[in-house]
């Protein structure tokens, strides 16, 4: 009970000292009450306005923004599970977003060039997504299995590599999408084909799709494989003590690679929600970093599956709402801004807490043995250098 | 935690050796010197003025040097840099880096050691890098050098360059303080020896006037010993009395488990750890390898558990080749470990007492059904193993490490030997447990032994290996120097054989 109460407060207050921090620059730079004003525009647009609806108003004012706020929530959901997962065996996996992106590429082409129906045509996108960003991810898996190469160093090149091939060559040369009739221009991949597109949940006057239930149930899926099978308690001890995994006949290497390659899969489904659920094609740039944000979001969600969907749908609300700051003059970016300094927070947090410690344990005179300290920081699950 | 009414004097100007079994206080007592301890009773004098030291910084203010065994350099610095770490020359406020290559040179040169102030720091060999370490301390004004365990580290050469290094000082005035247990090279190069055993200084001896199995006889401190052996019970070892049966046709307990011919492995520096290593082990009894920390024994674990590659020889375990084991592979043959290194090897602190109790055996019932975690029949388990092996706190859901080291190392046996294993490796299975834990987990051991077990106990502690092996080998170098059946077992003989001496029959 108290251990999870420690597990959660850092985060929920890092994220509330973060909107704290943000209304302060806000209402320095501009003045108080249209700080408050454009914090609640920021909510009304990622929530909903209710009080607008109890009004009388027409239920779009609740829908349309929870919809935008769900569809980022679910983008962000996978992402951050990617990071995560990696996490949980030690390894820092910067490439969401490269693998993203081919996920993206798998899901167009399946969409737009594979005739199916639904039932089926949606289920095989995904699924080609989740194989193309997996592959992707086991690229970085194997330099570092074989040959030690640091995660952080190939994830992030192989992050440009596929930026280069699929934005700056692909989707503008070879798999561009060719003009018909009455377009003069276009930039991506061919439109998917209907029977692809992730169906809508709320009719049109709502983004939400299936996107964000698949999400949830992928966080849900990833919480239960680490925490009741085998595999995800090899995973997990292979990721806090590796020798000793070794030692009890777990394999260590095979463990490692396949949650790399689960979290490439992540990241790739995340990819496939993007363009399955809103793009309907691999634009002509993938543009929004998901990819990145999914470290944020894993960090800040305690590298906790649940956690990771819980400050995932955090920071989809406030994103979703913070295009209406604008209405008020408030730059649009103050979510993003306001997502940097939680980590931040989180991050500093967890450096405070041991210092706090060490203070605490130094007059009681016990030795320093290093055995002792029960109290667990988060800080157990950062992975080494 | 080690020393019980030691005394020291230190004369000016001498060269003075400290020698012990591990763990008989000889760090200990130099930490106190070094200001690293504070002493719970007892005074310092220092040219005969009560002296308190709370820190190694008034030990260096007032002369005091220390080189310890890992070195304490920056690696990516060069030499000048590290000499000055924490006293740097400075030039309005920066680094005068040319200021501290001419002081350290001349430190150097004054001393008599060659290096180079601005080569970086691993690009020097060992050898090269302790003087480095020494030339620290001079340069910091040190007038009493303690160096410990300097020649564990080094070859053959640069211990003899060592040596001549520190009769150079002495020659100037300083006194060396040298910790060793290697007796040979401490006769060579001291005016005094001091011996210390149990935490106490039993004899100081002229270094002239004493011989290496003199020392070795104060060392282990015979008598006392030997009757605290017969007084032990040889639990219920059948056989194992064919006085010159030990390589061939030995009467035993029961069928062989372990057969190593010849095993050939490296170390974690590359250097060749073991040399042709032979044993055998049979079921229902207990084998003791003795030695002094780091001739090999740790690596001859790590091979017989899967977890060290063979470069050369093999054998049969439990009915398979010992060439190509795996943990998995050894852990599915019946192989049960306990590591010396607990919290790197054998559990994952963060995870709960009942998870590291599934550790390794985590795919099979109680502890699995199918593909899933069976919690109810880990948590079922685990609650009797805690009960029945007195680990406190009883509560299989707290982190392991908030466990003492003690209670840990309870869990680590438990589970061991509840997987119940044909073959148990064990490295120092009490190190650093109260004497309660070591009794209960010597019991724990003779059980094993005596529900069939051939069980394989690496130990530094002679004592622990005098009390429960049926049969010990002496490992020195990587190579076996002795191999006696539990009626041959003596100590001094023991002792000489872990000091290298030559063997008759090894």
């Amino acid at each position: 009970m108290g251990e999870r109460t420690r597990q959660v407060l850092p985060s929920v207050l890092s994220v509330l000292l973060a909107l704290a921090v943000c209304w302060l620059i806000i209402a320095f730079t501009r003045d108080a009450d249209t700080a408050t004003r454009a914090y609640l525009q920021m909510l009304w647009g990622g929530v909903g306005n209710w009080p607008a609806l109890l009004d009388g108003g027409s239920s779009t004012t609740v829908l349309r923004p929870l919809g935008e706020a769900a569809m980022k929530a679910a983008i962000l959901t996978l992402t951050g599970l990617s990071v995560a997962v990696a996490f949980k065996v030690g390894l820092f996996n910067i490439g969401a977003q490269g693998q993203m992106i081919w996920g993206a590429l798998a899901a167009a082409l399946v969409g737009a060039h594979v005739a199916l129906p639904g039932l089926l045509h949606v289920p095989l996108a995904l699924l080609a997504a989740a194989v193309a960003g997996a592959a992707w991810a086991s690229i970085a898996g194997v330099l570092k299995l074989k040959r030690g190469v640091h995660e952080v160093i190939s994830t992030i090149m192989l992050n440009w590599v596929a930026v280069s091939l699929v934005d700056n060559w692909l989707v503008i040369g070879p798999l561009r999408a060719v003009a018909e009739g009455h377009q003069s221009s276009i930039t991506g991949t061919a439109e998917i084909l209907s029977t692809a597109q992730l169906p809508r949940l709320l009719g049109d006057s709502s983004r939400l799709n299936l996107g964000f239930p698949l999400a949830l149930v992928a966080a849900l899926g990833v919480w239960v494989w680490l925490t009741r099978t085998r595999a995800g308690y090899e995973t997990r001890a292979v990721g806090l003590t590796p020798e000793a995994a070794r030692a009890a006949g777990i394999p260590t290497l095979a463990r490692a690679g396949g949650a790399m390659a689960l979290a490439g899969a992540l990241a790739g489904l995340a990819g496939a929600v993007l363009v399955l659920g809103t793009e309907g094609r691999y634009p002509g740039s993938l543009g929004a970093p998901y990819g990145f944000d999914g470290i944020a979001i894993a960090l800040i969600g305690n590298n906790h599956p649940l956690g990771a969907a819980v400050s995932a749908a955090v920071f989809g609300i406030l994103r979703a709402g913070g295009t209406r700051m604008q209405l008020l003059g408030v730059h649009k970016s103050f979510p993003e801004l306001i997502q940097g300094f939680a980590l931040l927070f989180v991050a500093g947090r967890m450096v405070w807490l041991a210092v706090l410690r060490r203070r605490r344990e130094q007059p009681t005179g016990e030795q320093p043995t290093g055995e002792q300290p029960a109290a667990e920081v988060p800080a157990a699950e950062v992975p080494r250098a | 935690m080690s020393l019980e009414d030691a005394s020291l004097d230190i004369l000016p100007g001498e060269l003075l050796a400290v020698v012990g079994e591990n763990g008989a206080g000889k760090s200990s007592l130099m930490n106190v010197l070094y200001g690293l301890y504070q002493p719970d009773a007892g005074t310092f004098l220092m040219d005969g003025k009560p002296v308190r030291l709370k820190s190694p910084r008034d030990a260096i203010a007032r002369g005091i040097g220390m080189v310890h065994q890992h070195f304490m350099l920056v690696p990516t610095l060069t030499v000048a840099e590290n000499v000055v770490l924490g006293r740097e020359p400075t030039r309005r406020g920066l680094l005068d880096l040319n200021r501290a290559c001419a002081e350290v040179a001349a430190t150097a040169k004054r001393f008599g050691f060659q290096l180079d102030p601005r080569a970086r720091v691993d690009t020097l060999t060992v050898g090269s890098q302790q003087k480095v370490e020494i030339v620290k301390a001079l340069h910091r004004g040190a007038q009493v050098l303690i160096l410990d365990e300097p020649t564990a580290v080094l070859t053959p050469q640069e211990s003899d360059e060592l040596a001549q290094v520190m009769r150079g000082l002495v020659a100037q005035g300083r006194t060396v303080v040298l910790i060793s247990h290697k007796l040979k090279e401490v006769l060579g190069v001291a005016d005094r020896v001091a011996v210390m055993r149990r935490g106490r200084t039993v004899a100081v001896v002229r270094a002239a006037e004493t011989s290496v199995s003199a020392l070795a006889s104060l060392m282990v401190g015979e008598g006392s010993r030997g009757a605290a052996l017969t007084g032990v019970p040889a639990t219920s070892a059948p056989g194992v009395h064919d006085s010159q049966g030990e390589h061939a046709g030995t009467v035993t307990a029961g069928p062989i488990v372990l057969e190593a011919k010849d095993l050939r492995a490296k170390g974690d520096n590359g250097r060749p750890a073991l040399q042709g290593v032979s044993l055998t082990v049979h079921a229902g009894e207990i084998v003791g390898i003795a030695g002094v920390d780091g001739n090999g024994q740790r690596e001859l674990a790590e091979v017989l558990t899967g977890l060290r590659a063979l470069e050369g020889g093999g054998g049969t375990l439990l009915g398979g080749p010992l060439a190509g084991l795996t943990p998995t592979l050894a852990k599915a043959r019946g192989v049960g470990h306990v590591p010396e290194d607990r919290l790197a090897r054998a559990v994952v602190k963060a995870m709960t007492v009942e998870e590291n109790v599934a550790l390794g055996r985590h795919r099979q019932p109680p502890f699995a059904r199918g593909p899933w975690v069976d919690f109810k029949g880990r948590r079922e388990r685990a609650t009797q193993l805690l009960a029945t092996y007195d680990v406190r706190p009883p509560d299989p859901t707290v982190a392991l490490q908030a466990l003492s080291g003690g209670n840990q190392q309870k869990v680590v046996v438990a589970r061991e030997l509840d997987a119940e294993p044909k073959l148990l490796v064990v490295v120092q299975p009490t190190r650093g447990l109260d004497i309660g834990a070591v009794a209960q987990v010597h019991a724990r051991l003779r059980e094993a032994k005596a529900r069939g077990a051939g069980v394989v106990m690496v130990s530094l502690d002679l004592e622990e290996v005098l009390a429960l092996s049926d049969r010990v080998y002496v490992l020195y170098e990587g190579r076996v120097t002795g191999h006696f059946p539990r009626k041959d077992l003596d100590e001094r003989e023991l002792g000489r054989r872990m000091l290298g001496a030559e063997s008759d029959h090894g």
